[in-house]
This record gives C-alpha cells, structure tokens and sequence, in this order.
C-alpha cells in the first residue's frame, strides 16, 4: 500500500515537471513536432498494411516441353484451349479470374499465372519468376512418363533446391497431365516413380557436397529414401487433363493459396 | 501447293490455320522447327527441312516481332513454290492489321487469306512466264549467305524456288534446285559457264547478286569436295556424300612415309612393351590420391565488373564527323521519344560493329554473321522502348542470344549418367576425339581424376596406336592415379581394341571406361573411317570432341565435317554424333573466348568440361554468363 502511494506521488511528480518543461518550450516547435510525429506514424501503418496486401499472388506453370503448361493456361484462363499450342518460346503470362469463377459473384481478387516456357534452352526464365512465386504448378506428362521421367525429376529436383523455393517455402503441385487418355498413368505411381528418381538424385548430387554448385540446398532426411513429405514445402499431388478442361484440382490448389 | 500455313504467338497459341487445305501434317514439323532451329538462332536462315516417314516437307517462316507473332508456311519439298515468300509477307501484313491480343479466333481471315493466295499465285505465274522469254539470270539468289561452305548441318538449305512447274524441263531444273553447302559453289561455277541452262532455271525474283570471285576462290579452297573437273549437269543429280563415296577408294591403305631414298624397313616397328607388372616402374612417383580438389568442384568466383555502358558505342567511330552529329542526335531524339520501329538500316550497324566485336573474340566469321542475322530477324519490326538507344537493344537481344546457345539443351550430369550405368551393370564408355594435338590424352587424365575424386572407378583404354609414345604416355598416368589401363600395344586396329577393354572391363567392374583415340585431321578419309567404325562397332555412351580454344575458323570446318562423317559412314540408322565438347587450352587465352561459341553453335552439342592447365586439377564447367560477358565486353 504504502508503495502504491509513493509511487503515484513519484508520478505525479513526473508528471508536473514534464507539463512544466513542455510549456517552456515555444507553441510552434510543439505543433511541428507532434505533426511530425503523427505524419510517420500514419505512413508506418501505411506502408505496413501496404506490405502486408502485395502478398504475391503468382502461380508458375513449369514443367518439360510438351507437358501440356500451354493448354492449362488457357483453359484456365478462357476456359478452352482454342486452336491448339506449339512449343512456346516466350512465357505466357496473365491476371485474371479464372474462368470457372466468372460466374460466382462478389468481387474476386484475380491469379497472375505464368506459363514458363519447358524448353532447356529456356530454362533461365524460369529463374527470373520465382522470386515472386506463391506457388508451383509442375505439370508433369502421365501418358508419356517414363521415358522423360529422369528429365522431370532433374528439373523438380532443381526447382525444390532453389533458394526461393526452400526460403519462402513455395507450395508445389505436381500435376499429371492428360489423365483423360487411357494408357495415361495414375498420379500415385508418378508420385513414387519421382520420389524414386529424387532419391536417386540426391545421392549423386550429393557426392559433389563439399561444392555442390548446382544446387543451393539438399531437400530430404539423410538415411532416410526420399518422399515428398520431407521437404519444409508443402508438395502435393493432382490429377488433370488440359484438353477435356479437368482442371478442377488444379483450381482448388490455385484458390487455396491465394485467397479470393 | 502449300501443305500448311499457320500463325502462331510467341507464347506457343496458335492464332489462325487455313481450313481450306485441311490435310494433316505427318509428324510435328512445327515443333521440329521451333526446337531445332529458331530456338537454336538460327533463325536467320531461308528454310527448314524437316523429314518424317511418308512426307517430307520444307518450312518458311516470317515473324512480327512487335506483336510476338510467327507465320509459317509448310509445303511439300519437291515442289518449289515460288510464291511462299511473298504469301507470307502479305499475310503478315494483313494479319497484323486486324491483330487483337484479347481475340483467340480469327475465322473472319480466311477470306482475306485465300485472296492473297489467289494473287501470290498469280504473280508468280506471270513472273515465271516473263523469265521463260530467256533472261539470262548469272547468279543466285542469295548466293552469297550459302557460299559458305562450310556449313552443312543436314537441315541447311537454300530454297531456290527455281521453276519446278515447267514440264519441259526437267533436270535442267534440277540444276537449279538442288543446293547443298558444297555444291553451290560449283553450282556458280557451272551458272557461269553454261548460261543456257539458266534460261529457264533460276528464280530470282528480286535483286541479282553479283558473282563475288574472291567468294569463289575461298570456296574452291575450302575443300569443296573432289567436284573440280565435274562440269555436267547430271553429276549434280548425286548427292554430295555419294559422291565423296565414289572418291578413289585407292586412299584405302596408308602407305609407310618414305622420307629418303633409303630402302624402307622390312620389318614393322612395334615397340610394344612385353607387360611386365612393376618392373622398373619403381622410381615413378604414384601421385597421393589427393593432389586437391578438382576444379570441377570448385564454386566459381568471379569478380562481377560494373556494367560499362558508356563504352558500347564502337559503331559510331566509324561515322564521319557529319553523319555522326546527324545520326546521334537523331538516334538520342528517337531514344527519349521511343516511337521508332526498328528497320534493317538501323540495326545494320549496331550489327555490324558487335560482329566485329565478336570476330576479335576468336568467334568464327559464319558463326558470327549468322548470330547477327538471327538477331536481326528477332529485333526487326520491334518498337523500339523509350530511352533506350538502338545499340542497347542489340546488345541485349544479343546477350539473350548468346545465353541461350550456350545453355546446354540436355543435361549434362555425367556423375548421374554414370550412376544410371552402374545400376544396369554396364560400364560408361567415353570415347575423346579430335585433331592432333589438342590434348586428348591430358584431359583424359584430368577427367579420371576427377572421376576418382568422387569414388567412381575408372578405366583408360588406350586405343590411340599410332603415335609413338601415346601408350606409354597412358601407362604412366595410370600409375600416378593407381587406375587400371587396358592396352595392346601399337599397330593394333583401335576398334578392337576398345571392345576388348569393354570386355575386360565388365569383367573387373569399372564403372567408367575412358577410350583415347589418334589425333587425325577431319579430311583425312581412312582414318575417319577408321574412327566411324570404332564408333559403330563400340557404342559409346559418350562420344567427346576435345577442342582446343586457340582454334579459330577451323573449329566450324572440324566440328561440322567430324559429325559428317559419323553420320555418313555409320551403319545403323540412328547414327552416333558428336555428344559433347571438351575446351582445352582455356588458360591460354585471355578473353578471346569464341572458340566456345563456335563449336557450340555449329554442333549443338554442350560444353562438358573446360580444360584450363595441364595438372590434373585443371578440369572445371563452363560458366555461361562469365563467357557472355567476356564476349560482349
């Protein structure tokens, strides 16, 4: 009790000689001050809220040459994948409100979505987006899978190492595409058939360790075989199909990540 | 008639096809077009061939580089239509008009697009009906971007578009039509002599290029293949490899040099060592497994220059004084306003003065005029960005060009190759190849160091049974780095040789096999063969060409006739090329760096390794963007 009360004299104290001093001092210097004052503290919470809305909201399409990015990318855009596609030499890039959403009302914040082109000449493209990359979309072929399967894998494996990815812990989705044709294969035997590949990738990069200079980071437990699971970003798995316009999964992976 | 005709973006969305020729086309020609040739910059060049069972085909292509557009027409290779080119600008023209990015259809074109086919084909028709009344053409169209001779790579062609619709004229046509790197050149050599031939044969819609004779001189020179005396029309009918075939097979059997009057030996000299296991092997020194780090390992560090931009204006010192008030102020004024889009004349000396720059990088001259072409063709039309000058357009679009050739198109993990071998329980075969004396032998060393020095093991073959001294010279590297050799001594046929140490080594289990073969010059006939039959009968899983980066020019002429005459001369259907290229020498030349870009360019084959210095740890990678910068400095 007897604290109490010597404290709130203490402060009262204070409290008077503070009054007294700030009355000394000249009413315009006040004004400034306490202006000057005010000014930062409402662009801080400014730039602040700012900063916290630019949350990207880029999704990348990569994968190899032929895996369909191309025809993802317009059905996702305009619903339809129009006359067909080549091999692509520039990306293909666009903000709009996918097109299954053009119906739902309310106002709907649009993707920026970029299609990289899968070329390994046009591979240092790739490099320049992800920096501002919420999430991944490798698209990967189910129906000609194990013949380019060691070169999907090298590139996953690259795109999982990459500083970006591994820092801001980007989420990726693996998609099979063309899921639509008979003989294409299920996205669980893909899903084992890179965790394999990735093993086994791991294990030769990582004999060059002491200068890995491929790859910046190594993903995956040591002494344990690879499996998505391990890695600090989130990987899953989908299934689609670029022609029918099954692009469901993709969609809900796209939405789930960038909020509407 | 025209097989196809499609505009597609940049992007890969194909805008418009016409659906009045609604045949399919067999194969993917596009897609070939787009990965092996304008992908590869080599988008400068006149068409693309393109072969798929039960069609062959011959595309022409023109782009819209403000919109990002391509048009390419795709039609049948025995039929020369003269009118494809002009079609295509005409559509170009009319297509850009009524161009709208936000619109993905364009059915409406399909009218406007047969008008124009109607008229193309109508002005062709009259052309080739006022050339028939007998005008002398004396030259080629475009004879001087083919008389290069050295450059062949099986999908170059000049169309010529001579008059194949003329009944009457059968193989006289053929003269006209038939192109191949080698034969143009006597191809002008014959226009010259027989100027009736040409009555009715050449094209030539447009300009007539003068005969350039010193052009002649340097194809003469530059081994247009034993067709000196064969003047006849009918000769041209053959190809030109069969005609290489049907070179005096008399060249079989390489006679002993007989340098004096003296009687030749009698007998061989074979200097093979009996193998004796450790003999008086005991003074050399077994080199520590460790001697350091291989470089390969090593994480480059390079100092990162201030980029120097004021420096970028070579092209203007050429200017005389007035001009060049004139050109700068006018050039500055367009570079603030940024309206201006880009001509042939404007980027002609931007061109030209980064050409010169690249030739005093020691990269080879068609290597350099084609890159520039290639460039231009990707820049012309294209608005130029405000404050931009047209210099530093080039320059950037050059630096694109450059990264992407140099960037390898496949992976180039040889550690991972090797793993995928070892799981099938077969070795990795790597046979070296090259010209004399660039150092075969020295970076196989370094490569089985380095190969160690990540716990793989090795074993050399020495196949190389020619040079006096090359066995022994193996032998000791393989007692410094305690790994197996297989050899056979000298005057043995290499091929069997490096089966043999295949065998062998399956047997004892290396995970690598490196063959080492004779240095031979790329026209030298038998030995050639010799090689193409080592290939064929071996398989390797990696065939590298050591290059030296001293070379100059010559590195096209070796790169393109070595691949040659692997294609030719093998045996099965799926010939084996060159795979990779191994820089040597690296440490010799300061920045002079185009021999890279030469030999990457003209093979398509990536950079594996870069040899620096001749100690085993001299071995590193190829680090792109030091070498562009070196280049474009």
């Amino acid at each position: 009790m007897e604290n109490l009360e010597d404290l709130k004299i203490l402060a009262e104290q204070w409290s008077h000689q503070g009054i007294e001093y700030l009355q000394k001092i000249p009413p315009t210097q006040l004004y400034a001050a306490i202006g000057v004052l005010l000014f930062t503290t409402i662009l801080l919470f400014l730039s602040v809220r700012l900063v916290r809305r630019t949350k990207s909201n880029t999704v990348l399409l990569s994968g190899l040459s032929g895996s369909g990015k191309t025809v993802l990318f317009y059905q996702l855009r305009d619903g339809s994948s129009h006359q067909g596609t080549v091999t692509s030499m520039e990306p293909n890039e666009g903000t709009f409100v996918l097109h299954s959403e053009n119906t739902k009302k309310g106002k709907i914040k649009p993707v920026h979505l970029v299609d990289v082109p899968g070329h390994s000449r046009l591979r240092p493209k790739l490099e320049e987006f992800l920096p501002q990359a919420a999430a991944i979309v490798f698209v990967v072929d189910a129906l000609e899978f194990l013949p380019n399967c060691r070169a999907a894998s090298e590139y996953l494996y690259d795109i999982l190492t990459n500083a970006n990815v591994v820092k801001k812990k980007i989420p990726v989705l693996l998609c099979c595409n063309k899921t639509d044709k008979l003989t294409a294969h299920t996205k669980e035997f893909i899903r084992k058939q890179m965790e394999k590949e990735i093993e086994k990738l791991r294990a030769s990069r990582s004999a060059v360790s002491t200068a890995d200079i491929a790859n910046d980071f190594t993903i995956g437990i040591e002494g344990e075989v690879f499996s998505f699971s391990h890695c600090s970003n989130k990987v899953t798995v989908a299934e689609a199909s670029g022609l029918t316009g099954e692009t469901v999964q993709i969609e809900d992976f796209i939405r789930e990540y960038i909020k509407p | 008639m025209l097989e196809q005709l499609l505009i597609f973006t940049r992007g890969g969305l194909i805008l418009w096809t016409c659906k009045e020729i609604g045949n399919a086309l067999k194969g993917s020609p596009i897609d070939t077009l787009i990965r092996s040739c304008l992908l590869e910059e080599r988008s400068g060049a006149v068409s693309f061939n393109y072969d798929a069972p039960g069609a062959a085909y011959t595309l022409k292509w023109t782009f819209h580089n403000d919109l990002g557009l391509v048009f390419v027409a795709v039609y049948q290779r025995i039929l020369h239509l003269l009118y494809v080119d002009d079609l295509l600008s005409m559509v170009k023209q009319s297509f850009s008009e009524i161009y709208d990015p936000k619109r993905m259809s364009y059915d409406d074109f399909d009218e406007t697009f047969r008008q124009l086919r109607i008229e193309a084909e109508a002005r062709a028709e009259e052309l080739r009906k006022t050339k028939q009344v007998g005008k002398p053409v004396s030259s080629v169209k475009k004879q001087g971007q083919v008389s290069k001779a050295g450059l062949e790579g099986g999908n170059k062609r000049v169309s010529e578009g001579g008059s194949k619709k003329d009944d009457g004229d059968g193989n006289k046509a053929k003269v006209s039509t038939l192109t191949n790197g080698h034969s143009n050149g006597n191809h002008q050599m014959e226009d010259d002599s027989q100027e009736t031939d040409l009555a009715n044969g050449k094209e030539n819609t447009s300009c007539n290029v003068a005969v350039d004779l010193s052009k002649l001189q340097k194809l003469r020179s530059k081994g247009v293949r034993g067709r000196g005396g064969v003047r006849k029309t009918d000769s041209i009918g053959n190809k030109s490899s069969k005609v290489a075939a049907a070179e005096p097979a008399k060249k079989a059997t390489k006679k002993n040099r007989v340098w004096d009057d003296a009687a030749p030996k009698q007998s061989k000299l074979d200097f093979t060592d009996s193998v004796d296991d450790n003999g008086n092997n005991d003074h050399v020194d077994i080199v520590a497994a460790d001697q350091g780090e291989s470089m390969m390992d090593k994480e480059e560090v390079f100092s990162s220059d201030s980029e120097s931009e004021d420096d970028d204006e070579p092209g203007s010192d050429e200017k005389p004084a007035e001009a060049k008030k004139k050109g700068w102020f006018s050039s500055v004024f367009q570079s603030i306003t940024g309206k201006a889009n880009l001509e042939k004349t404007d980027l002609g000396p931007a061109l030209k003065a980064l050409k010169e720059r690249l030739m005093t990088k020691n990269v080879a001259e068609e290597i350099a005029e084609k890159l520039c072409e290639s460039v231009e063709a990707s820049l012309e039309g294209k608005k130029l960005s405000s404050f931009t000058r047209i210099s530093s357009t080039v320059q950037a679009a050059m630096e694109d060009a450059l990264v992407r050739i140099l960037t390898p198109r496949r992976s180039i993990d040889i550690l991972r190759d090797v793993h995928a071998a070892k799981e099938q329980r077969k070795p990795y075969v790597v046979v070296f190849v090259g010209v004399n004396g660039v150092g075969k032998s020295t970076n196989l060393a370094k490569v089985a160091y380095w190969l160690q020095q990540h716990k793989v093991s090795v074993m050399m073959a020495a196949c190389d049974t020619f040079r006096s001294g090359a066995v022994e010279q193996l032998r000791t590297h393989a007692r410094r780095l305690q790994i197996p050799i297989f050899e056979k001594g000298y005057e043995k046929d290499p091929a069997v040789v490096a089966k043999e140490a295949i065998q062998e080594a399956t047997r004892n289990g290396s995970d690598v096999v490196l063959v080492d073969t004779a240095g031979r010059m790329q026209d030298n006939e038998p030995l050639m063969r010799a090689l193409s039959k080592l290939i064929n009968l071996n398989q390797p899983d990696l065939v590298l060409f050591v290059g030296e980066a001293l070379v100059g020019n010559d590195a096209v002429d070796q790169l393109s006739k070595f691949n040659q005459k692997l294609s030719d001369l093998s045996t099965s259907g799926n010939p084996r090329l060159i795979d990779g290229i191994l820089l040597t020498k690296f440490d010799t030349i300061d920045d002079k760096v185009g021999a890279a870009l030469s030999m990457v360019y003209i093979s398509g084959s990536p950079v594996m390794f870069v040899g620096c210095g001749q100690s085993y740890t001299d071995l590193k990678k190829l680090n792109v963007k030091a070498i562009v910068k070196t280049l474009l400095k």
